[in-house]
Parts: structure tokens; sequence; C-alpha cells
């Protein structure tokens, strides 16, 4: 590791330490981790397709957020959906990254040519077809997987990542020490994975942090249209649900659900924008802009 | 000026150039919705086929044919505009379209108006009190609009406003006039521009703000410039590559994507109904139809974009 | 070279009228840790009609944020102290409305940046930029103003100013630039200009024609000039008097002649010997500018230059020098370099 990637950890620190803002942010995001890590150890949340009380109670001792209307605890529903966000969020955050992070890294290394054409074609193309009918559509070509809503965002959400660590990878191959490297007769693999990406890891842990939080809002709309979360319990499944709770005057699924989507969404955000603002201050924002 | 020239063979080159560009978009769709899509021979055909039935729908389908063939086929067909009829209704593409993309267009074109110049407005005004009171409350405002759904703006509004105000229709479409009209449009228009208006006004003030600080605004400023004439004509007028870029850009996307959601929730018969009903169906001549044409707006507009930007920026493409 | 040069001297010096007369001009921003430090550290200065001033010192001494708050453009962040004055023709700018200043900018006094390829806007033709300035200040349209901007390149030497009216910024080479925003300067006919390092993006070779040119324009319309720029050759060659800056405030001031001639200031004397060619170097100690402007957060005690100077004593560094008058010129220092006989 060059002492420009260490130097990373330590910015975002320092970042932390002086912004309140900053701290709230991780502190919810640590908190919105613990609730998920309880769902997986089974502390909470296990009950949530229990039938464990009348439909459509209101909020009780019991009940602290109510029942939906087959009767199902609507905070245990909300818990476990905190997990379901995680698991969506991380899988695609973390394929997305390295998918991105390899075409885009090779790309930029390779520079000008068949390769580089190669790429640019195919963000292009799948960056010309409207979001939702591209996912979608995957969706349905993989028929029914399991993962078939992950594999559709993954397949879009790549590009943007891929674009940006090319475009840098560019400028770090016209670094010096890039230069020293090569001369030294390091492979260019051996230069890419171990000079050129960690000093493009401040991109790739802000657009990392995005595409989290973009996944956990596509899965919302995905499983509200019918063709995301199948057969387990998401915020998405909760607000299609609370939909049609509202018509009759019901508001206490589709609240909750929003409630704890929108602050882990806004908790992403604003982190997102410490870390971008602790390692790349200069850079015009034109972040990335999640569907949904 | 000579800039203005030779405009229809630019936009020839422009159009050549985007050939890539749609033989790729019509490639994965044709990957997806017709090489890897369902096999339609027996949804198609009545009971108890005969063998020789089956392979006479299947050599009508052109499930016999290579795959060169069968993409060159679909290629003709999307140029010629022969779209085919809806397998689910039988009723010809080119007439479902031309019925849902104009409810399509009404549907989203406020939203759509308003969500830019509010945004602009605002980003203006941040941009101009740069690093002040102002310019950090626009900006808290905008990270919590980009922290909500649309899902959850649409149910929420829908809430509000039709089931407990009732003041706007729950669900549907029936437009006879104006007054229907604006009636129907209310709910949609407030979600989209709620939903966009947090990226929007993220994206222009970065713009505009970074335009603020150039040397010719300074210079502006010291020749006695007034504040609505630097924002408008040096600030506004020098980024007009990003800000056009960006609005043109998200007007394709928007149609398709946004309406999907919108229509399939309110129960509209816009493009994005009938989009989301094929993909769920595996109707092909319909999705065949709107993904090309979706690529085929797409590369219009950038085209449309970057000739705009020509006419009205005297630096693009000269160089 | 030589220093004593044959020059105009603006008629009847001592009856000018004063255009801008500053006192005790403090400008303050905010440090990274959050104390206020002093960027401008009191500073005078006169300006009289007709008369060309240059200001000079190293980057970093505060010329170019002077120019800015002269201007009424004070940058974000930055205030003005409230006692400072700034008063111009009588009038006292400091704590004027917006609104006021921007009547005064570009009409009575006019300010030509630094690097001419982005200072115009690029996407209007010069002869557009021209005309709305016109219009703004003015009141003159149509012909009368097309005309009138024609006029105003042409006495930049600028042929064929009919055709560069039409012309973008960046069809113009960056000298032609530079001479349009002159023009520009000129054109709404103030009385002082303010040119900010206006050299300094250009090639060595159309420098002195361009400075030659825009003091001519002054000179013939009797503006008044204040020329910021670090090269002494400039302000030898050009100006009537010069001020030298160091430190956020001006620590010698003189006619050119008498300044460059016979430096009082340790400074000044070490600017004019890290001049190549000019240093003898027989005599001069080739060191004599050692160091660095120090960082702005330093409080000084006493003289801000004394860490820097080979005569520094102590109460050199416990007070400061108080601003010592001799005939026309003035500077703060207790050991000044006298005559030598």
């Amino acid at each position: 590791m060059s002492t420009l990637a260490l130097q990373t950890g330590q910015r975002i620190r320092d970042r932390l330490r002086h912004d309140a803002l900053g701290l709230i942010a991780l502190t919810v995001v640590v908190a919105y981790v613990g609730i998920a890590v309880g769902v997986w150890l089974g502390l909470w949340g296990a009950e949530w397709s229990a039938l464990s009380g009348p439909g459509w109670a209101s909020p009780s001792a019991e009940h602290w957020l109510g029942t939906n209307r087959l009767g199902q605890d609507i905070l245990a529903r909300a818990l476990a959906s905190t997990a379901t966000a995680f698991e969506i969020g991380v899988l695609v955050a973390v394929a997305t990254t390295v998918l991105g992070a390899l075409a885009g890294g090779l790309a930029g290394y390779a520079g000008p040519g068949k390769v580089d054409d190669t790429l640019l074609w195919l963000i292009g193309t799948l960056e010309a077809i409207p979001f939702y009918l591209l996912v979608a559509a995957l969706v349905f070509a993989l028929g029914g997987h399991p993962l078939a809503m992950h594999l559709a965002m993954i397949a879009t959400f790549w590009t943007s990542t891929a674009r940006l660590v090319r475009a840098e990878t560019q400028r770090i191959r016209e670094l010096p020490f890039i230069e020293a490297a090569r001369v030294a007769g390091l492979a260019p693999r051996a230069i890419v994975l171990r000079h050129v990406l960690p000093n493009a890891a401040h991109i790739l842990l802000v657009q990392g942090t995005l595409v989290f939080m973009a996944a956990i809002k596509v899965e919302v709309v995905l499983s509200f249209l019918g063709i995301g979360v199948q057969d387990s319990i998401s915020w998405g499944v909760m607000i299609a649900e609370g939909a049609q709770d509202i018509l009759a005057g019901q508001y206490w699924n589709f609240a909750a659900a929003s409630l704890f989507l929108f602050g882990l969404v806004m908790a992403a955000n604003l982190l997102a924008d410490q870390l971008q603002d602790a390692l790349d201050p200069r850079s015009l924002d034109s972040r990335w802009q999640p569907h949904g | 000026m000579s800039h203005q020239a030779d405009l229809p063979a630019l936009v020839l080159r422009r159009l050549a150039g985007a050939l890539p560009l749609i033989l790729g978009v019509t490639l994965i769709s044709f990957l997806l919705t017709v090489h890897f899509g369902p096999d339609q021979t027996y949804a198609l055909i009545g009971k108890n086929p005969t063998a020789a039935e089956v392979e006479q729908l299947r050599s009508e389908l052109g499930y016999d044919q290579p795959f060169v063939v069968r993409y060159a086929d679909y290629l003709k067909r999307l140029v010629t505009l022969d779209l085919g009829h809806a397998q689910a209704t039988g009723e010809s593409v080119r007439a479902m379209l031309a019925r849902t993309i104009p409810i399509s267009v009404l549907l989203v074109a406020p939203g759509f108006i308003l969500g830019t110049l509010l945004a602009l407005g605002l980003a203006a005004l941040a941009a101009w009190h740069q690093g002040g009171a102002l310019d950090r409350i626009i900006s808290a405002v905008s990270v919590v609009g980009m922290s909500l759904s649309l899902v959850v703006i649409l149910i929420g509004l829908q809430a509000v406003f039709g089931v407990w105000l009732g003041w706007f229709p729950v669900r549907g479409w029936a437009v006879s006039g104006p007054a229907d009209y604006l009636h129907h449009v209310a709910v949609p228009t407030m979600a989209f521009v709620i939903a966009t208006l947090g990226y929007n006004v993220r994206f222009f003030r970065a713009v505009l703000a970074a335009e603020m600080t150039s040397e010719q605004v300074r210079t502006a400023r010291a020749f006695g410039v007034g504040p609505l004439r630097i924002m408008v004509v040096h600030v506004m007028g020098s980024s007009l590559l990003p800000i056009v870029t960006r609005i043109l850009f998200s007007l394709p996307l928007l149609v398709i994507s946004g309406s999907l959601l919108i229509e399939s929730h309110f129960g509209i018969p816009g493009v994005g109904r009938i989009t989301f009903a094929a993909i769920t169906s595996g109707d092909q001549p319909v999705l065949m139809a709107v993904v090309g044409l979706s690529a085929l707006l797409f590369v219009l507009t950038v085209t449309v974009a970057d000739l705009l930007c020509r006419l009205v920026d005297p630096r693009v493409g000269q160089r | 070279m030589r220093w004593t040069l044959v020059r105009w001297t603006h008629a009847g010096s001592r009856m000018a009228e004063q255009l801008l007369s500053v006192r005790q001009l403090i400008v303050e921003a905010r440090s990274p840790h959050g104390r206020s430090v002093q960027l401008v550290r009191g500073l005078d200065l006169d300006i009289e009609a007709g008369e060309i001033l240059g200001l000079t010192g190293e980057s970093g001494a505060g010329k170019s944020l002077t120019a800015q708050v002269l201007m009424g453009l004070t940058p974000p962040g930055m205030m003005v102290a409230g006692d400072s004055l700034i008063r111009w023709r009588g009038r006292e700018l400091n704590g004027l409305a917006e609104r006021q200043w921007r009547k005064l900018r570009g009409s009575q006094f006019a300010l030509i940046p630094q690097n001419p390829m982005t200072a115009l806007n690029p996407t209007r033709s010069i002869g557009s930029q021209m005309r709305y300035l016109l219009k703004l200040h003015r009141q003159t349209t149509g012909r009368m103003a097309t005309e009138a901007a024609a006029r105003a390149l042409s006495r930049l030497a600028i042929p064929d100013a009919g055709r560069v009216l039409e012309r973008y910024p960046h069809q113009l080479s960056g000298g032609m630039a530079q001479r349009a925003l002159i023009a520009m300067a000129v054109l709404c006919r103030p009385k002082l200009l303010i040119a900010d390092e206006v050299t300094s993006a250009l090639d060595v070779t159309s420098q002195a024609a361009i400075v030659d040119q825009l003091t001519g324009v002054c000179r013939e319309s009797g503006t008044a000039l204040l020329m910021i720029t670090h090269d002494l050759g400039l302000v030898a060659r050009s100006c009537d008097r010069a001020a030298v800056m160091y430190f956020g405030r001006i620590v010698e001031q003189g006619p050119v002649d008498s300044l460059f001639g016979e430096p009082r200031h340790p400074y000044t004397a070490g600017l004019l010997a890290a001049i190549p060619g000019r240093a003898d170097p027989s005599q001069t100690r080739l060191n004599s500018l050692a160091g660095q402007v120090p960082d702005v957060d330093w409080r000084p005690s006493g003289c801000s230059f004394a860490p820097r100077c080979n005569k520094a004593a102590e109460r050199c560094i416990d007070r400061e020098p108080e601003n010592i008058k001799e005939d026309e010129r003035s500077y703060r220092c207790f050991h000044p370099l006298l005559r030598s006989p």
C-alpha cells in the first residue's frame, strides 16, 4: 500500500472528529448495522411472519408499532427488513465495486485502444436504456433466479463506478511513481492492483456507499412493482402492503417502513458527503444519481 | 457566423457516430426479450397441437433461424417501424404507442418542467450565496429530498391529498378537459418535483457555483454588471453545456422509468404501464418496440443536446 | 541600466485632484483554525488624478487583495475593518451598499484582470460585451455604442477594430484579449484604472508593448492608473510613483526616480538587488532577500520584515517603526539606508 492510500483512513478520522453531522451519520449507520446483526443472530425480528395478533391492531405494549392486515407485528417486520436491506445493499455494493474497479482500471490503464473503446461502448449502451426497463427486463430474463434482482442491479450499477475509476486511472498512470514501477519491471496487472487501484480507493469508497444506498432504494421500487424481494420481507414489500392499507385508513405499516428506509438512506447520503469532502474536496459535485 | 454553416452535415455525422450505440442497445434488447426470452410457442398455440402445427408456428416465429438472421430481421422491423401486434391483445403496437405515449407525456411534462425550473432557481440562489446561510439551508433540504424514495413520496402524497384531504383522485385517468387534467396530474407532478429536486439542485448548484468563482464573473462584477445579468448571462450562459445535457438526458429516462412506476401505481394507461405489463407477460413485440424506440430517442436527444450547445456556446466544437 | 528616465510628468502634481485616499485599511479573514488574521494591516495610499502609481512587492504581500477591496469586491470570508477609510473624491466608500458600488465600478474606476483568456464572457462577442457596458453606464446604444467601442479598440492600436468586435474571446490571442479588456476598462472613461498583474499571463515579447499602450491611453486621457505588479522593471519603466508592499502594509513609497535610485527601506533595496543583471556583484550581498514572506497567522510585535532583515536590531523586533516622511517619499524603518557619501 502506498502512503496515499494510508492517508485515506487518517483523513476520514480527522473529518469525522471535526464534523458533528458526519459523526451522527456514522452513528446512525452503525445503529442500523447493529439491528441487522441482531436479526442475523436471532435476537429480534425472527417472528416477522407469525400471525401474532388481530389484524390492524393499534400500537400497544405487545405490538409497539401495531400489526398489519394479517396481524403480523410491524416492528418485527421492519427490523427483519433491515437485515434484508443490508444483504442486498452490501452484496450489490461489493460486487459493483469489484466489477467496476476491474473494468475501469483495465480500460484506464490500457489507454486509448480497443479495450477502452469496447468498455465505453458497453457503458454507453447500458446507460442508453431506461433504467427500470433494463432492470425489469433483466429480472425477467433471469427467470425467477433468487438473485435475479441483485444481478440486475449489479449489471446496471457497475457502469458509473467503471467510468469514474477509468478516469482516475488515466490520471494516476501519468504520475511519476507509476512510471518508476514500470521501469522497475512490474507487470501491468501488478501495477494496477498494487498501485493504481489503492490510490483510487477514495472513489471506490464514496461510490460504494452511494451504490449501497441506491440498491436499497431500488429494491423498494422493484418490490413495490412486485418484481423484487420474493418470499421474504423488505421495506419495499412493507410499503407495497402499506399502500393498500392506506386506502383503508391504516398508516402504521407504511410509516414504519418509510421511516426505517429514510433514516438509513439519509445517513448513508450524509456519510457519502463527508467521505467525499474528506477525501476529494475539490471534485465537482456531479454525483451519480441513483434511480428511485 | 461560420459555426452554423455546416449544420446538416453535422447532424448526419453525429447520427452516424451514434450507430454503434444503436446497435448495442438493440442487441441487448434483442438478447433479453427474444433470444433469452421465454419460448412463446405453447403460449400461442391451441390445445392439443400436432407436431406439424408446432413446427409451423416455430417457423413463423423464426425460432428455426440462426441468431444473426433473427437479429437482422429484428433490426429491419424496428427501422421500418413494422412493429407487429401485441401478443396479449392482438392490437397493433403502433396504435398502442400512439394511444399511450401522449398520456405519458402529459403526465410527466408538468413535473419535469416545474422541477427543472425550480431546481435551477434554487441552485442559482444557493450558488450566489455560496457558503452562506441560504446555501446551507438549500443544501440541507436537497439531501433530505435525495433521501426520499419516489415510492414513498407517491404513496405519501396519495395518502395526504387523495385519501385524507380528498382533493385529488387516487387512481385512474378520466381526463376529458383541462380541469380533469389538472386534477389528475397534480399528485404525480408534486411527486416528480420532490423526487428530482434534491439531485437536480445539487448538480446545478455545483455547476453554477464553480462558474461563480470564475475570473469572467469577477471581471463582470468589476465592471459594475448587476447580479441578475451575471447569473443569467455570465454564469448560466457559460454552464449551458452541462445544464442542457443533464436536462435533456433525464428526459427519455424519465418518460419511461418515471411513468413506469407512477402509471402502474395509479393505473394510468400510459406507455409505462403497457411496458410493465409487457415485461411481466413477456410480450415481445411491445418490449421490442419500447426498448428500441427509447434507445433511438436517447440518441436523438444526445444529438439535439450537442447541436443546441453548439448554437448557443461558440466555444463548443471549435478547438 | 539607469533608473532615471525622462518621462511625462503630470502637470502640476501638487494641484491635481486627490482621487483615492486610503487610510488604515485593514482586511481580515478567518483562518482555518477559526482565528481571525489580518491580510492587509493598516495600509495608507493616495492616488491623484492622472498619475501612474506602481504597487509592488512579493506575491503574498496583499497587493491583489487590496485591489479587490478598493473595487468593493472583498472576497467571501473576508471583511474590511469598520474604521478603515476608503475615500473616493471626498466620498467615503467603506460600508457603501452593493447597489452604490455597482454604479461606480466600470464607470468611475475599473479593474483590468490578470488572465485575459478567462476574464471575458466566452459566450458573447467582444462587441456585445462592450456595448452592454456602454448601455449600463453611459446609456449609449445602437450605432453610437458600436462606434465608441471600435474607437476604444483603435486607441489600443488594434487594427481592424470593426472585425474584432464580432469576435468571440476564444478567437483572440492572449495579447489581443488583454487589449480588448483594457479597451473595455477605458470604454466608459473612468477616472482610475486598476491593473492587476496585467502582463503575467502574456509572453515576454508582448508584455512591454501592452504596458506602453496601457500607460499611453491613460496619459492621453488623463486617467489615473494603479499598476499592481511584482515586476520592478515595469514600475521603473512606466510609473510616476511607486509603493512597496510587505506583509499587508506599505513599507516605502515615493517618486520612482528617488525610490529606486536611493531606496531607504532594506526590503526595497533587497527587491532591487534581486533583479538579475542589476546587482553589482562587488558590493551587494546576493542573499539580501533570503527567507520568505511570513505565514498569515504570524502576528509580529515589531517590524514584520525584521526576521529577514540583516540590519534588524532589538527594537525592530519590539516596536513597530513609524511612517517617516521625507520630502515626497516615506518609509517605515528604524535603520533606513541613507545615501552613501
